[in-house]
């Protein structure tokens, strides 16, 4: 039996423990095509318009998986014993039927960790015996999907990037080979050939990305990029009087400790990607390349990039000892964890947090964080993103941001952290 | 210390009169009205629920009246009302409002850590008994007080004339306000029955029988009358019977008492009824919407009208559901999202073109099966 599964949301995360599981059951799960405009189209049809996007995305890819026997959409409500995961992917399956196309039997199975390891089991065996499989088997199975999922977790967090991570549980991704000089190409390509997915074979423009920011900036004179930049302040603009002149300086502090002094403004200096920045945000949104118009890409380009799955768990659970009330969601807990790791190291130079129109977990982290990162003096700055998205939008306010940190860092003026 | 508590419809008289029987300072917030939540919204993230901002709103408003502590209750998840207190009490600090904020919840499941806070709050002058017997007499007022919210929507489509009904219901309110003893409370209800039944013999009722429309969804617009635009009000006007599926005491007796109360409309049926739609709680009042959904169909109303704040990650799920019910039990189910741009006229028309469809149907110049699109998809 062929068993699909769809490339969205909860594929990011939890894909290589379903993999294992049912490779350990003999029975085959194949995810559905990377995300492209059709896909999105058809999600956009069929989803209810008051969700998200990434329900919207899975919308799609659910009507994607043609040739297979099944669907298989578990109900993950929790994976830790203290948290839930977003509202939404507790209503799957229910929520999604509409999408499901007709005659198409879906496969389903609780996953709830809050229960104890005993009870999500017995549920695993009652699913097991759906498929006419023993205790024993799907017992086996759960090992070797724990395995996979372990080994793809501790891969992600020694760096290895999402796409050589998952490369051997879903043959369908594939780790770029030149990953910084692709990341250009793409950026150049896109900037030039607007609305399109990335090419893989990046075509000419021989520019780096920095060349493409400049000329871009230059091209749209003063007022645009006035504009942009406000945008980045956003409401924070009160804010900027508190900041004032020792924010720099402590930062500047920060960097000479950390002997990566900057020496000035030479041109040479501006080429050479120096920055780090980390993007935070649910990975089915900075991983989901098409959606997120390649902003990892794009970053990746112009900057050392972090991201939340790198950051260790005593590090997350350290970032979120300022909070007096612990988080209930898990994706909200890492990420508000690990931006505030980001915000008070001297390791990121700012902090981007990829959100979705209609997040309901990220309203509230993203505000938490941006506390966290106002307090401690650190660029921060939100891009939501929905179906509509333009890439021109994205662009500006990306090289904004990154123009404003970077003058932060090359301690070129006062400049605050919130523009 | 002068306690404050966002509104949420007419549970500040509960909460009143539960501060006031402890001897503990309180201070009711103003109504809420339009200024309020421009308080909120200003302080408030961008994409945070309409509760939220309007909470927000009532304790800026409140701190001008002297408040210097909050009262809220907690949640374990995952719904986003479970970390409010904590999001309030950060965004409020930075915006330089020094509010000490205690949490109502239960931590990990058990009564005790809510006995603790209870106590926090009652100060030392309060023995245990007197705390119990105080938030026993408030929980029975919270269960009157829906059997007179309940009246009054009978009450509202069978009169005719709009401004008797709101003058019957408060002047009931006042009653509760006052009532200091289990008899004067239990008498509240008693009353407005008889007044409502004075002003039928006195020939100033309708003589049909009204269309019957549920109001299901998320609690806060369902009890606040200023987040749903009086939207239970409109229909009372146009003649329409309004039952909901959440009242104040159900609520309570669920999130704060842990079902050992079930209060004047239980919710424990819900998940039962829901099960062939939805087979597991997706948080909030999902799971119950649904339920009261089916319930509603089942109980053969004309209609039923989902309300939820724009966002509200639990009723979303519940959304993508109803069109399932719809169709199943061919009943009209339309959804109204609100947020601080709704407009009165917008929702006004809906609810009249919704209400309009609703007779058409009875009077049987449309047939069952025919209307089936009006969820707005």
């Amino acid at each position: 039996m062929k068993v699909g599964f769809p490339r969205a949301v909860y594929y990011y995360d939890y894909f290589p423990f379903w993999a294992g599981f049912f490779e350990s059951l003999n029975l085959e799960l194949v995810a559905s095509p990377l995300t492209n405009r059709r896909i999105m189209e058809s999600g956009l049809k069929k989803a209810s318009d008051e969700t998200c996007l990434p329900i919207k995305i899975l919308a799609g890819h659910i009507q994607a998986l043609k040739d297979v026997d099944a669907l298989f959409l578990p109900r993950m409500v929790s994976t830790e014993e203290q948290t839930y995961l977003c509202p939404k992917l507790l209503g799957l399956p229910e929520s999604i039927f509409p999408a499901v196309p007709q005659g198409m039997p879906v496969l389903t199975v609780n996953f709830n960790r809050r229960l104890g390891k005993r009870r999500l089991l017995a549920e695993l065996e009652h699913f097991g015996a759906s498929l006419g499989k023993s205790r024993v088997e799907v017992h086996r199975a759960f090992e070797l999907g724990g395995e996979w999922q372990e080994r793809f977790e501790k891969s992600r967090l020694k760096g290895l990037s999402f796409a050589e991570s998952m490369e051997e549980f879903d043959p369908v991704v594939r780790p770029k080979r030149r990953k910084a000089e692709e990341g250009s190409q793409n950026l150049a390509s896109a900037t030039v050939r607007g609305k399109e997915p990335p090419a893989r074979e990046g075509q000419g423009a021989e520019v780096t990305g920095r060349e493409v920011t400049e000329q871009e900036v230059v091209g749209r004179g003063g007022s645009d990029r006035g504009v942009a930049e406000r945008e980045v302040v956003g409401r924070e603009v009160t804010e900027r009087k508190v900041v004032g002149g020792e924010v720099t300086n402590r930062k500047v502090a920060g960097r000479e400790a950390a002997g990566r002094e900057p020496t000035g403004n030479t041109p040479e200096e501006r080429k050479e990607p120096s920055l780090t920045i980390a993007l935070v945000g649910h990975s089915y949104l900075t991983q989901e390349t098409y959606a997120n118009l390649n902003l990892l890409g794009r970053l990746q380009s112009q900057a050392t990039v972090r991201l939340v799955e790198e950051v260790e768990a005593g590090r997350i659970a350290e970032g979120l000892r300022s909070q007096r009330k612990a988080l209930f969601w898990s994706h909200a807990r890492k990420i508000l964890g690990a931006g505030s790791f980001f915000s008070r190291g001297d390791e990121v130079d700012g902090i981007i947090y990829l959100s979705c129109f209609g997040c309901g977990t990220d309203s509230i982290t993203q505000d938490l964080l941006a506390r966290v990162a106002r307090r401690e003096h650190k660029p921060y700055m939100v891009l939501t993103l929905d179906e509509h998205s333009g890439e021109a939008g994205l662009v500006t306010r990306l090289e904004a941001f990154l123009d404003m940190t970077e003058r932060r860092v090359r301690r070129e003026s006062d400049v605050s952290a919130h523009g | 210390m002068k306690v404050t508590f966002p509104h949420m419809g007419n549970a500040w008289i509960v909460i009143q009169a539960l501060f006031e029987a402890l001897d503990v300072e309180v201070v009711v917030p103003p109504p809420t009205g339009k200024g309020t939540l421009n308080l909120g919204t200003k302080l408030a993230p961008e994409s945070a629920c309409l509760p939220l901002k309007i909470n927000l709103g009532n304790y800026i408003e409140a701190a001008a009246k002297g408040a210097d502590t909050i009262v809220i209750t907690g949640g374990t998840g995952p719904c986003r009302f479970g970390f409010y207190g904590e999001s309030e009490r950060q965004i409020l600090a930075d915006a330089g409002y020094d509010f000490e904020v205690v949490i109502l919840e239960p931590p990990d499941g058990s009564l005790w850590g809510l006995a603790q806070r209870i106590r926090y709050l009652a100060g030392s002058k309060n023995s245990w008994a007197r705390i119990v017997g105080a938030v026993r007499f408030a929980y029975e007022k919270s269960v009157v007080l829906d059997q007179v919210e309940d009246l009054v929507h009978a009450a509202r489509p069978r009169f005719g004339d709009a401004v008797a009904a709101e003058k019957l219901y408060a002047k009931a309110r006042q009653h509760l306000i006052e009532g200091t003893s289990y008899t004067s409370l239990h008498q509240v209800p008693l009353r407005l029955a008889q007044a409502i039944r004075d002003h039928q013999a006195a020939g100033g009722s309708g003589d049909k029988e009204p269309l019957r429309v549920g109001i299901v969804g998320e609690i806060y617009t369902i009890l606040e009358p200023f987040a749903s635009l009086d939207v239970e009000q409109q229909l009372g006007a146009l003649g329409v019977e309004v039952d909901r599926s959440i009242y104040l005491s159900g609520w309570v007796g669920q999130h704060v008492f842990r079902g050992l109360a079930q209060g004047y409309r239980p919710l424990r049926a819900y998940p039962r009824l829901a099960k062939p739609y939805l087979g597991h709680f997706v948080g909030g009042h999902g799971l119950e919407t649904v339920g009261a959904a089916v319930n509603f169909a089942r109980r053969g109303f004309d209609g039923i009208i989902q309300l939820l704040p724009l966002g509200c990650m639990p009723e979303i799920v519940a959304a993508g559901i109803l069109p399932r019910i719809q169709a199943d039990f061919s009943i009209p189910i339309m959804t109204l999202t609100l947020d601080e741009h709704t407009g009165r006229a917008g929702l006004q028309t809906r609810v009249e073109a919704f209400v309009d469809l609703l007779e058409r149907r009875k009077s049987g110049r449309l047939k069952r099966g025919s209307v089936l699109s009006v969820a707005g998809k």
